[in-house]
């Protein structure tokens, strides 16, 4: 499993070594859209209107099955504020997987997308899968930026598109998966296309040419 | 019998079939149409079986092991009988083969059956051809005779004839490419090699020889004559030319040898010191058993001499002074003058292009398009023209002509020497991109970054510093006389540069107690001058470390415009260095302690921040700090008047953020203790280089120099054929895959290297043929086209045929070859004069002997009875210098004889 070792950690730290694969996720997005919360739904199922606001990384873990496979996700929950962009774009790199994250009650988080993705293709590894996340759907009333636009916004980079509820637990699950799925999707293509190379890769080779000669020769 | 069987099971049987589409609607078995078809005369690549009889579907048994050969006639017999049973029970019509004698004379005997027709296929194997034999008409008798055929009137035999004609080597083409000329290496000028660039090519021709077939395709007995004193078989006159060319099995090729070699360096244990000698005492010693003196020993001396060099900065002074020194008690491998322009040609300081920061410069440059400009990132190596890409193919130079691995120990222990030089003098070093080191490329690239990071706000710093005057005379005297040092080439900052590296380490920690020494007595000035009173006044204090006035917010309880403070810049990081971080805090586990230490490990940004913005903003509230810092986590008020609030979360008791607020003191950025403390990160960073041994060193640059030979490849490719094209791009997916794995596999980094040699040599090839037959000389450009793309199908294909055969433009130019070839050879007559004996009588003139003749004689006889169906002859022979061989399969009918 050559991608699984290319961007987690391989060894596990952990003496428990009670998984077959480990996926390192970063939910990213401008500050106060929900990412604590939306890790916590996810991870403890709790939910706190009000978490400290994240310094610097933290990060929590959640073992999935997957056809069988037991999966750890070490998930990394960022700093949002500006001044954290320089530390955490730095754990961009060996990400499989990102949560873009915006607040459908916030306008600037929403124009903001844009500037985090590039910064996702500027850090990270080709291969990262991204999904955008709107968040905070509980709160329809103050929603400035509709789904119609989320899903626009989606469609233009190339992402898929979840919004979702930290608060009354809409999708968070859903959207993990999703972005788990869409990982081991890539791994198993790629390496199907490392297998599918390897024959191609004969093409002419220098054995061949004495090989020919030798038949010839001997006639 | 038990003997037979047993050898018979444990034959291992081989299909050959090659085109099995055809319709079978026939009365004859395949087998025997193909004995008659003309379709597969003279396959290029196929078993011999498939030349020698025209079949495209058999059952070959063979030995299992030399040991089981079937020597003896009555065991071949058995065998044919056994067969011949096994094929009318199963009325198989695939014909089945023996292979008889030793294995290396390939001698098959076999049998077909077909309704109401059998076919017997023998061999004849001789050293050499009975002078009767030699030639067209003696084989027409043994044919017939061996057909018998009983009718009176023999319909004449049809005769395909192929001569194959060998230019072997072709010396009035001097091989343009000699190996590089080691000894000239000595002198300043590289021999043949230019630092710098990676050679290309192969030492030898790749290509060994030419065959050119002339074939006859299609000959009635009566129309040509060829005897012992006279033939018609002369090439030039034949229809049909093809020609195929044999590949040299390894030639040597230069940019492969060049990886192969660094390649091998990644797998020595030497260290650098065991190679170098550990210094100058040990060497005093006399240490008899030292690996690096036994080196010595062996390596010859170099010449001796203080060179004496143009304008190098000081660094490069340095530095030299330290190689003659070496060279007295040492015999390193590379010379000063080696090392000296191996180094200018690294940091290009000798042409001034130090200051004029050229990482910018390079960027432009560097990224012509899209691809090549992202190809670093792929591999994982480094920007074309970095310094880590020079430092790449300089020490692998080194490694391939001056001195091996010992030459790449002393270069990379003098690199590291200028690196600390840079930093000593606070220069910037060349040819890096400025900012952070970028985690797309290898570590070692990241490593110089991370210096030019420390060395870059060394400087910012002290030139802040400078700015404030706030430094005490005598130490800021003594770091002027740093400053100066550096670029001035004075004979006094010389003199103390001499003195720095006497004895650098102590140097440095005088340095840096002397800056910390500094800063506190900077600080405690401040405070007695600027406030006078109780520093946690904050009232009375005075505003400092100020950025700008922001545009819009005022403080909240004094109304004052709020100001940005400057803030500390966050600590670059190498890649490594965040592994080891990003372990620690990883290690805290989930659990809510575990995150709070984390964010408290993380807090000195914060705090520094809020520091300087209480030290930008005397009276400041956290509302303040946060509406400027988070302003999602401040409402305003609706009304525009009074006080908004903050956040639920910044109002949450005893949180990060109030807690650090209220402990943290106004203090300006620049009296801040350092987040990033260049001068230990500095020293980490040459600490890590110089520990690293050769091997390591070489693993570190390794996809750098993949890098530099897939552009070379690609350049060398800009008019090769596909072949090259599909073989470039297989290789720079498979190296990017390879490389971009923390740990490459040493097995696949192999293959690599392997398909570029390929690609290489393929590419030499097309050069070597299309030297021979001098594309770029033909004058028409219809002619210049159809050789050209005559030498790409010879490389493509096993056979290609010549249009016009001798009568067209490759074919007039290979007749020249020949010709050519034929009259330097002749003073030295050779082998091939004495295999034409039986055919010396009329050869064209010119032309070589053909070293080896074909002939396939057909005909459509009845046979064993005048009355029996007419069924299929056929022989094959080939008349070779040392090998006769006749390859028969005469038909009989079996219903009516």
């Amino acid at each position: 499993m050559a991608s699984a070792a290319e961007s987690g950690p391989a060894p596990p730290r952990e003496s428990d070594q009670n998984f077959d694969y480990m996926f390192k996720l970063l939910i990213i997005g401008n500050s106060s859209v929900g990412k604590t919360s939306f890790l916590f739904r996810y991870a403890d199922d709790t939910f706190t209107s009000a978490f400290v606001s994240t310094v610097g990384i933290d990060f929590k873990v959640k073992t999935v099955c997957r056809n069988d496979k037991r999966i750890k996700l070490q998930i990394w929950d960022t700093a949002g504020q500006e001044r954290y962009r320089t530390i955490t774009t730095a754990y961009y790199r060996g990400a499989m997987g990102f949560l873009l994250m915006y607040d459908i009650t916030n306008e600037d988080s929403f124009h903001a997308v844009q500037d985090w993705a590039t910064q996702i293709k500027t850090y990270s590894w080709d291969n990262a899968q991204v999904l955008l996340v709107g968040n905070k759907v509980d709160m329809e009333d103050e929603r400035v930026v509709s789904t119609q636009q989320g899903r626009q916004l989606a469609d233009q980079l190339g992402f898929e598109f979840f919004e979702t509820s930290a608060k009354d637990n809409i999708n968070v699950r859903q959207t993990f998966e999703r972005l788990v799925a869409i990982i081991c999707e890539k791994m198993a293509d790629s390496l199907e296309g490392e297998s599918a190379a390897a024959p191609g890769k004969k093409g002419p080779s220098l054995s061949d040419a004495p090989a020919q000669a030798a038949q010839h020769c001997g006639c | 019998m038990i003997n037979h069987h047993s050898l018979k099971q444990d034959v291992p049987e081989k299909m050959d079939d090659h085109a099995p589409d055809e319709d079978r609607e026939h009365a004859l078995p395949e087998a025997m149409l193909d004995l008659m078809s003309m379709d597969n005369d003279f396959t290029p690549r196929a078993h011999c079986l498939v030349r020698w009889f025209g079949l495209r579907s058999f059952v070959v048994i063979v030995p299992a092991a030399p040991a089981e050969a079937v020597i003896t006639e009555s065991k071949c017999n058995l065998l044919l009988s056994s067969i011949s049973i096994a094929l009318g029970n199963t009325g198989c019509q695939v014909p089945v083969f023996v292979q008889v004698q030793q294995k290396w004379r390939r001698m098959y005997v076999g049998q077909c059956e077909g309704p109401g027709v059998r076919t017997d296929f023998e061999m004849v194997h001789l050293r050499k051809a009975p002078a009767h034999y030699g030639h067209l008409s003696g084989l027409l008798d043994v044919f017939k005779s061996k057909i018998a055929c009983p009718l009176s009137s023999v319909p004449p035999v049809n005769v395909c004839v192929r001569f194959t004609y060998v230019l072997q080597d072709c010396q009035q083409y001097q091989w343009p490419q000699p190996p590089p000329d080691m000894d000239a290496c000595v002198a300043s000028e590289v021999g043949g090699l230019e630092i710098g660039k990676l050679p290309f090519g192969a030492c030898e021709d790749p290509v060994s020889d030419l065959h050119l077939a002339a074939t006859w395709p299609h000959l009635t007995e009566d129309i040509i004559v060829d005897n012992d004193v006279y033939s018609d078989l002369d090439p030039l006159q034949a229809p049909q030319w093809s020609v195929r060319v044999r590949m040299a099995d390894n030639p040597q090729c230069l940019l492969c040898d060049f990886l192969h070699e660094f390649h091998g360096l990644c797998h020595r244990k030497e260290s650098t010191d065991q190679l170098l000698g550990k210094s100058l005492f040990e060497q005093d010693s006399g240490e008899v058993g030292d690996i690096g003196q036994v080196l010595q020993r062996l390596t010859e001396p170099v010449p001796l001499h203080l060179p004496l060099l143009p304008t190098v900065s000081s660094m490069v002074h340095e530095a030299r002074q330290r190689i003659p020194r070496k060279h007295r008690s040492d015999g390193v491998p590379v010379t000063p003058v080696m090392l000296a322009s191996i180094f200018k040609f690294m940091f290009s300081d000798a042409n001034g292009m130090m200051e004029t920061n050229p990482g910018v410069n390079e960027a432009a440059t560097s990224c012509p398009d899209q691809e090549t400009g992202n190809m670093h990132r792929n591999l994982k190596s480094a920007p074309v023209d970095s310094l880590t890409h020079r430092l790449a193919l300089c020490l692998c130079m080194i490694n391939y002509c001056h001195g091996g691995l010992k030459g790449v120990a002393q270069v990379w222990q003098e690199f590291v020497q200028r690196l600390r030089g840079y930093w000593e003098s606070n220069i910037v070093i060349p040819w890096l991109n400025p900012g952070p080191p970028e985690f797309s490329c290898c570590l070692l690239h990241q490593k110089f970054q991370m210096l030019n990071c420390c060395i870059e706000r060394r400087r910012n710093r002290e030139e802040l510093q400078n700015q404030h005057q706030l430094v005490k005379e005598t130490g800021g005297r003594q770091r002027r006389d740093r400053h100066s040092a550096g670029p001035s080439e004075d004979a006094s900052g010389f003199r103390s540069w001499e003195s720095w590296s006497e004895d650098s380490e102590d140097e440095f920690y005088e340095c840096e107690s002397e800056l910390s020494g500094d800063e506190g007595g900077e600080q405690s000035l401040k405070v007695v001058n600027s406030d006078g009173d109780d520093p946690s006044n904050e009232k009375s204090k005075r505003a400092e470390g100020r950025f700008q006035q922001h545009s819009s917010l005022i403080l909240l309880s004094s109304g004052a415009p709020l100001y940005i403070p400057i803030t500390q810049e966050s600590a670059p990081m190498t890649e490594d260095l965040l592994d080891e971080q990003t372990e620690v805090l990883a290690k805290l586990g989930t659990s809510a302690e575990g995150a709070h230490l984390r964010a408290r490990m993380q807090s000195a940004c914060l705090l520094s921040d809020m520091e300087a913005f209480k030290a930008a903003n005397p009276g400041c509230l956290l509302d303040d700090f946060v509406r400027w810092y988070s302003p999602r986590d401040y409402t305003e008020a609706v009304d525009g008047n009074g006080h908004g609030e903050l956040s639920a979360r910044m109002r949450i008791p005893g949180n990060m953020w109030a807690e650090a607020w209220e402990s943290c003191k106004p203090i300006p950025a620049r009296r801040q203790k350092r987040l990033f403390d260049d001068t230990r990160e500095a020293e980490r960073v040459l600490h890590f280089l110089a520990g690293l041994k050769p091997a390591e060193v070489a693993q570190h640059l390794l996809p750098c120099l993949i890098h530099a030979a897939l552009l070379k490849v690609e350049e060398e490719s800009s008019d090769d054929v596909p072949t090259v094209k599909r073989l470039l791009q297989q290789t720079i997916s498979l190296a990017s895959r390879v490389l971009r794995q923390p740990n490459s596999d040493p097995g696949r980094l192999a293959d690599v290297l392997q398909q570029l040699g390929l690609a290489e040599t393929v590419i030499a090839r097309g050069r070597s043929l299309r030297a021979k037959f001098a594309v770029q000389s033909l004058d028409k450009d219809k002619e210049k086209e159809e050789v050209e793309r005559f030498v790409t199908s010879l490389l493509e294909q096993p056979e290609v045929p010549v249009i016009g055969a001798g009568r067209g433009p490759a074919g007039s130019i290979l007749r020249g070859l020949f010709i050519n070839s034929q009259q330097n050879s002749a003073y030295t007559p050779g082998d091939d004069v004495a295999l034409i004996q039986g055919n010396s009588a009329s050869l064209p003139s010119g032309f070589p002997a053909p070293r080896g003749r074909e002939f396939v004689l057909r005909t459509l006889v009845p046979r064993p009875a005048p009355y029996s169906c007419s069924v299929p002859q056929r022989m094959f022979c080939v008349l070779l210098k040392d090998q006769f061989t006749l390859a028969g399969a005469f038909s009989s009918d079996t219903s009516f004889y």
